[in-house]
């Protein structure tokens, strides 16, 4: 099971502790309004201590039913060796701590590490636990690798 | 000799743009390749993309339709080296004298393997599968359209010359073998 080191820094004194179902650990429920808040997780030994996601966002407001309402959400995917392999961006989505599912109907843009998959499209669906995405509507994708 | 002229044209077709692409390969790096569709699914863990919908990919060589564009994402640093096309597929190249080819299939599926130094760039068109040019058309059960050598072969082909389709001969189509 993979190690989660929540270390969300929190603005304006707001108690939120999310982001963590996805690493197979149990998180508590939000509470508060966040600002400028970024949460890592790490890998299993023997790397523990690198940074595996992490996430980050301009505001993240409780919703009902346990949701998030995240703006300018960022996510970074590394490997063991620290390099960075994908960036996910999102303008605005609802995001599920419990399910690690987030959602949005808005633009979402992702990228490899080195810049050169790029993926853009309106309304997706994350799903956290399984490393999947789906967007549903106007997908490009711009791919300058080697041929 | 009709199908055999074809051939040879639709190979020196391929064979000059792959002498186009290792060209290129030399100079600037190769302009992107894009995808554009409905929708998409993206499998993190197993580097799969699923491209659905009015599905276009647009290469410096060719242009590609399909219903679904199955990607297996290298990782970084490394190309593409399969891609599948599934259901109404329909490819179209030219060759640095403009000629153009037009393939249609249910299948197409790119592979591209270096192995003992030997690069192997292939894409096999399966499910009624054709290719065409200002000359002819060619059929046949699977057509392999060799990348690296620059050859077109055919499982079972079936030659067809412009000149029968546009009437301006009598002859009947030739079969090969």
């Amino acid at each position: 099971m993979s190690r989660l080191a929540a270390k969300p820094i929190l603005a304006a004194g707001a108690v939120l502790v999310f982001l963590a179902s996805g690493y197979g650990q149990v998180q508590s429920v939000p509470v508060g309004r966040a600002t400028d808040f970024t949460s890592d997780a790490y890998f299993e030994a023997p790397h523990e201590r690198q940074v595996k996601v992490r996430l980050t966002g301009a505001e993240a407001t409780p919703l009902p039913g346990g949701l998030l309402d995240v703006k300018k959400l960022k996510v970074e995917t590394f490997n063991t060796a620290g390099r960075p392999e994908l960036v996910v961006r999102a303008p605005h989505c609802t995001y599920a701590p419990l399910d690690g599912v987030a959602n949005s109907a808005g633009h979402l843009e992702l990228q490899s590490g080195d810049g050169k998959f790029r993926v853009e499209g309106d309304g997706f669906l994350w799903r956290q636990n399984e490393s999947s995405l789906t967007i549903s509507n106007r997908v490009r994708t711009v791919i300058e690798m080697p041929k | 000799m009709l199908f055999l002229l074809l051939f040879i044209a639709l190979g020196s077709a391929v064979q000059a743009q792959t002498n186009a692409v290792k060209a290129a390969a030399g100079k600037a790096p190769p302009a992107p390749t894009e995808i554009n569709s409905d929708a998409a699914d993206f499998d993190l863990n197993a580097r799969l993309a699923v491209y659905r919908g009015h599905v276009v990919v647009v290469d410096p060589q060719m242009k590609l339709k399909c219903d679904q564009l199955v990607v297996f994402i290298p990782p970084s640093g490394e190309r593409l080296n399969h891609i599948e096309a599934q259901t109404n597929v329909v490819i179209d190249f030219a060759d640095s004298h403009g000629q153009t080819t037009h393939a249609l299939a249910d299948l197409a599926v790119y592979r591209y393997l270096v192995q003992n130094g030997a690069t192997n760039e292939t894409v096999t068109l399966t499910g009624k599968p054709q290719v065409e040019n200002s000359q002819g058309t060619l059929t046949g059960d699977q057509i392999v359209w060799d990348r690296a050598n620059g050859r077109l072969t055919a499982t079972n082909p079936y030659m067809k010359s412009k000149q029968n389709i546009q009437g301006t001969t009598n002859a009947a189509p030739l079969k090969l073998f």
